[in-house]
Parts: structure tokens; C-alpha cells; sequence
């Protein structure tokens, strides 16, 4: 039986999904985290402590392992571990992508000065430290345009101003919610239009394409926080290749090879502009919407999770189908309702009977802290629903998230 | 009671095993396992839930308010989620209990005698190294039952809620009990875990 080594943070969503496709595809699983299990002792075949900050350290440390329990494929399941992965893939001789393709997906200004040098359509960037005088800078830069942090996943810090006085206020924001993570900032043109995502799998370093999601809720900032994905996308018959071709080129642009992408661009009459390109599955638990294969004929669900498909790419076993199910599906990142300690949420029950909705999940728990954007980052919870139409399902996301209610302890707002 | 009263949360543990909670007391008697439709007999709710068409349900737990199903179809609980909550439903409305009692073994049942073994060496592994281990990132594993060899269990305090707490049931616990006690064959974590107020690890990346 194949062993997966699978990068699994302490801090993701994606737990129980990866272990569950591991078992569905019964290989043998090796789960390192960077904190140490308290059964590692007890499983030392199953369980691993990897330095997951220093993916070189990351990778000898998995080398020694796997002296002892050979291992077959390697998995990241975010941001970091991604670049963690290549590191292992590349020190094991495993199926991965390049270390340096990994880092200059992580880093937002590598990722568009390759970009740029293809000749992908990106916003125009420049970057930025904070040893420099804002007021300076504010006079210099032009508007709109977007602040960024360098290695933030979620659109955490991501402000946008329109005018001096608003660029010296996201400055100071930013630099507080960066604390001394890093020294430098992008600041990049906003750049108008339709915002989508798009999902993929790399093999052999061709581009398959597993969903492309609208994202109907406008993106025009001050703040970023995303809340709806929809798929199949409705974006005009002819401009969905055009997206297609800008994310392939995006991919070779930094030489990514193998495995997970996914790629959010945005579309005017200039055609698509890539915004962001990750070498990582979609986020938070957003995966779920996903099914591949078709039942019942055609008709019916899906069986397969994008989970799956991940790692059976990665120990080379076979695919049944790299063909999302034919019904479209929808989630929803619910919107953080304010800040404050969560008390209560109220109306899941009645969110959950509306129909076409399939599942409502609150992931936040009672006691928790909530912390809006930009200084936030982590949903409550998440809307799943299912239809013939993504009209349709969009519908049903907002009409289920209507019915619920966040109850925040009074008094709680400031922390 | 009428259906409209009737609240239910469907919280997938993974693609095979789903837990309902009701808003109302579904069986206060302990637990209840049914590991097929004939077991289910004289239990309004299992009966209910076992006809559900195409979920392929292959057992059912059934502690307090919550109802644990599990399913060997592929397809997603979103699919057949919402019918075997109906199924829950009706059978809370009418007026007979909708979980009998446990029926008493008789002196030959040799499965209840075995049960009732293994229920005693997975209680001393618990006690004696799964609890120990689990309480250095301040968990705890509470042994619920054991019916038909399978291992019914809750977390607590760091585990409940936790981010990793599948990685500590799959590749812990049940690693100990298939070392330890081989002849154990599943685990069903009845936890609620949305309820979990400190979980030790939690999610906090998009």
C-alpha cells in the first residue's frame, strides 16, 4: 500500500478531509504537522513533527523518515506547506513542483515580477518598505490602488484607497496588523471588473481545469472579504477560454509542475488580469462544494472530493475523473457579522431547510473572538447548497444566510 | 410534539459517518447501536432511518440527543442529509418511544459477552495510556459503550472542537485499539464538536 505524507498545519480546516480521502483511497497515511502529536510515540509510523517554517530542515527531517517508512507522495495543503512539499518532493525524488516555483507562488512580489516578465496581464505593482515616510509615498502612488501584505493568505490586510488621506490610514493598519512580520508591502493598481476563481490540477505540467467559480458579490474594496463561490460559471461563452489561457500562462510563468492550483483573476474589457495564483487547493473548507464523477447516469452527485484527486495525483494511482459533477454548487463564506465574542447563532435549523441548501456549518465556537477584515481573516462558518442553476443556488446561499443570527456578548466589540 | 418543533444540525464526520443533533432527547436510556434494519425492529426512529432510499445505511447510533448514522454509498451526506432528517423527525412526532430499550443479552449470547470483555480492555487502554496522552494538550476520551466490537466514544476539553481531533482519532486512538485490542471493529466519535469551547488546535487559515 502507497504512504502519503501529508503536510497538515495545526491550524487548518482541512483535516478531516484529507484523512477522510486517505481512507476512501486506502493508502497508508503519514500526517506531519509542525506541533507534535501527543500519540506520536504511540503511531511513529502515522505521525510526524516536520519544521514546517524551514521547508529545507522540513525536507531532511522527512528524508530520515522515510528511511524507515518509505514514502510514495507528498501533500501541502496550504500556502506554506505547499513550499514545505517541494522541498520533500525534490530531496525524495517524489512527483511535486520545483522549490522555487512553490516560493514564488507564496511571495506576492516574486509572483508578479514573474508574472510581468511573461507578459501575464497583472496589476501594476511596486513594493514598498515601511521605513518609508507614507505621507511621501501617499503623494507619489496613484489611485486607486490596493495595499497588500507580502505572504498573508485570505485577503487579510488587503486595503484598498482612493486618495492620500485613505492611503496613510491603510498604511498605518497594515503595519499594525503585520506587527514586525514584514518589512515591505505591496501597493498595486486596483484594477476594475468581474472577479473568478479557478480550479485546478496540474499533471505533468498541463492545466486541467476542475471548476471555475463566479464570485457575484462585487470585490471593490475598502476590505476584501469573500463570501460567495459559484460554479459553473456564467462569464460569457468564449471569455471562460481566454481566463483559462491567462491562468495556464500564469502557471508556467513561475514554473509550477504538478499538483493543486488555484488562481483567482478578474475580467473587463481589457480581458482577464491574474490577481493572486497559489500552489494549493481552494481554502477553508470551501473544497466541499466539489464533487467529481458522475452518479446515477450523469444526473446524480458526484462521489469523489477534490481531496481525493489530490492525492491520488500525487502517489500516481488512478483518476476516475477529473469531471466535476454536472449540478451546479455554490458556497458561501459567511460573512464575520461584527466584532466580538460569539455568544450564540441563532436559525441554523431554518437555515439548513432552505432548499437546495445541502449543509450550513458553523466553524467559529461559542467563547470565540471575532475580528472583521482586514485585521480578521477566519469565517464563522460556511453555506453549501446544490441545483440545476447557479442562479439558483446563489439564491438559496443568501436566502439562507438571511435566516441566521450571530449573537455577540454586549460589550464585547473592542478587544 | 410536531414536526415544526424539531431542530436538527447534521454534522458530517467524514463521508461515511454523519451525527444529527436534535433539539429534543432522542433515547436518555444510554446507547443504543443498531448494525442492521432487522435490529432496528421495535425502534421507530432506526426503522426510519435504515428505509431511507439509496443512502445505504449501514448502522446507527443513538445517545441522548444525538444520532450517529453511518452509510457505505459514496455519495455526499448533502444528498441524503436532509431525507434521514425527516425520517428523524417523523418518528419524534409519534407516540410511541422512538428508541426501545436495550434488549437483555440472554446467557448464550455469546456477542454480548464478548462485547462486555472488550469493553473492559478498551476502558483499561483508555484509562491507562489514551487518556494520559490526550491530557498533555488537556483532552480527555470518554469510552460511551462498545456494541458489535465497534468502540463508542466522546471527547472532551482540548479535543472537543478540536482542529486536529481526526488526526488524533485516526492516527492515535484507533492505531492503539487495532495494537491493543485487534478485535475492535470501528470507532464512532459521538462528540459534538461545534460545541467545543477550548479546542486546542484550531483552524484559523481561509
Amino acid at each position: 500500500m502507497p504512504r502519503l505524507l501529508l503536510l497538515l498545519p495545526s491550524t487548518t480546516y482541512r483535516t478531516a478531509a484529507f484523512v477522510e480521502a486517505a481512507r476512501r483511497a486506502g493508502v497508508d497515511l503519514t500526517v506531519a504537522s509542525e506541533r507534535p502529536s501527543t500519540f506520536e510515540a504511540a503511531n511513529p509510523a502515522g505521525l510526524l513533527t516536520l519544521d514546517l517554517a524551514h521547508p529545507e530542515r522540513a525536507a531532511d527531517e522527512a528524508h530520515a523518515f522515510a528511511r524507515q517508512h518509505p514514502i510514495d507522495g507528498v501533500v501541502g495543503v496550504d500556502d506554506d506547506t505547499a513550499i514545505v512539499a517541494a522541498a520533500v518532493a525534490e530531496r525524495l525524488d517524489l512527483k511535486g513542483n520545483p522549490v522555487a516555483a512553490a516560493e514564488a507562488a507564496r511571495d506576492k512580489h516574486r509572483q508578479r515580477l514573474l508574472l510581468a516578465e511573461q507578459g501575464v496581464p497583472v496589476p501594476g505593482f511596486a513594493l514598498h518598505g515601511f521605513d518609508e515616510d507614507p505621507e511621501a509615498l501617499a503623494r507619489r502612488v496613484t489611485y486607486p490602488c490596493v495595499l497588500k501584505p507580502l505572504r498573508l493568505s485570505a485577503s487579510r490586510g488587503v486595503i484598498r484607497a482612493d486618495d492620500p488621506a485613505a492611503f496613510v490610514r491603510a498604511h498605518a493598519r497594515l503595519r499594525a496588523i503585520l506587527e514586525s512580520c514584514d518589512a515591505a508591502f505591496l501597493v498595486e493598481d486596483f484594477v476594475p471588473g468581474y472577479e473568478v476563481a479557478l480550479e485546478g490540477l496540474l499533471v505533468n505540467r498541463r492545466l486541467h481545469v476542475l471548476a471555475l467559480f463566479d464570485k457575484p458579490d462585487p470585490l471593490d474594496g475598502p476590505y476584501f472579504e469573500e463570501t460567495i463561490y459559484l460554479t459553473p460559471s456564467r462569464v460569457p461563452k468564449g471569455l471562460d477560454s481566454l481566463i483559462v489561457q491567462c491562468a495556464g500562462r500564469a502557471v508556467r510563468a513561475l514554473g509550477l509542475v504538478e499538483g493543486a492550483v488555484h488562481a483567482e483573476l478578474r475580467y473587463n474589457d481589457r480581458g482577464p488580469w491574474l490577481i493572486e495564483l497559489a500552489a494549493r487547493p481552494i481554502g477553508g473548507r470551501c473544497s466541499a462544494v466539489l464533487r467529481f464523477g458522475t452518479g446515477d447516469g450523469g444526473r446524480g452527485t458526484g462521489t469523489t472530493s477534490l481531496e481525493e484527486i489530490i492525492l491520488r495525483h500525487a502517489l500516481g494511482m488512478p483518476i476516475a475523473s477529473l469531471e466535476r459533477e454536472p449540478r451546479a454548487a455554490g458556497v458561501m463564506m459567511i460573512p464575520i457579522p461584527g466584532a466580538g465574542v460569539l455568544q450564540e447563532v441563532r436559525g441554523v435549523a431554518e437555515a439548513r431547510a432552505v432548499p437546495l441548501v445541502e449543509d450550513v456549518q458553523i466553524t467559529a465556537h461559542p467563547g470565540e473572538r471575532l475580528v472583521p477584515f482586514p485585521d480578521g481573516s477566519r469565517y464563522p462558518g460556511f453555506i453549501f447548497a446544490r441545483g440545476e442553476t447557479p442562479v439558483a443556488v446563489e439564491a438559496a446561499l443568501r436566502e439562507a444566510h438571511g435566516r441566521l443570527q450571530f449573537v455577540l456578548e454586549p460589550g464585547s466589540g473592542a478587544p | 410534539m410536531s414536526n415544526a418543533d424539531v431542530r436538527i444540525t447534521a454534522e458530517p464526520i467524514d463521508n461515511h459517518r454523519c451525527k444529527f443533533v436534535v433539539s429534543e432527547p432522542v433515547h436518555a436510556a444510554g446507547v443504543r447501536r443498531f448494525a442492521s434494519a432487522q435490529d432496528a425492529k421495535g425502534s421507530p426512529l432506526a426503522e426510519a432511518i435504515f428505509a431511507v432510499p439509496g443512502a445505504g445505511v449501514t448502522e446507527i447510533i443513538v445517545s441522548g440527543n444525538i444520532v450517529t448514522v453511518v452509510k457505505d454509498n459514496a455519495a455526499p451526506w448533502q444528498a441524503v442529509g436532509r431525507a434521514v432528517g425527516s425520517a428523524i423527525r417523523s418518528a419524534l412526532t409519534v407516540d410511541v418511544p422512538a428508541v426501545a430499550p436495550a434488549r437483555k443479552p440472554s446467557p448464550g449470547d455469546a456477542s454480548a459477552i464478548n462485547d462486555d470483555a472488550l469493553y473492559e480492555r478498551v476502558a483499561q487502554l483508555f484509562d491507562e495510556q489514551v487518556n494520559p496522552m490526550v491530557a498533555r494538550h488537556g483532552g480527555r476520551v470518554e469510552l460511551i459503550d462498545v456494541q458489535d466490537a465497534v468502540v463508542m466514544l466522546r471527547m472532551g476539553g482540548g479535543c472537543q472542537g478540536c482542529g486536529m481531533a481526526d488526526v488524533t482519532l485516526r492516527q492515535g486512538i484507533e492505531g492503539m485499539l487495532a495494537q491493543h485490542v485487534p478485535e475492535v471493529r470501528g470507532i464512532v466519535d459521538i462528540t459534538d464538536h461545534a460545541q467545543g469551547a477550548n479546542p486546542y488546535f484550531q483552524a484559523s487559515k481561509k
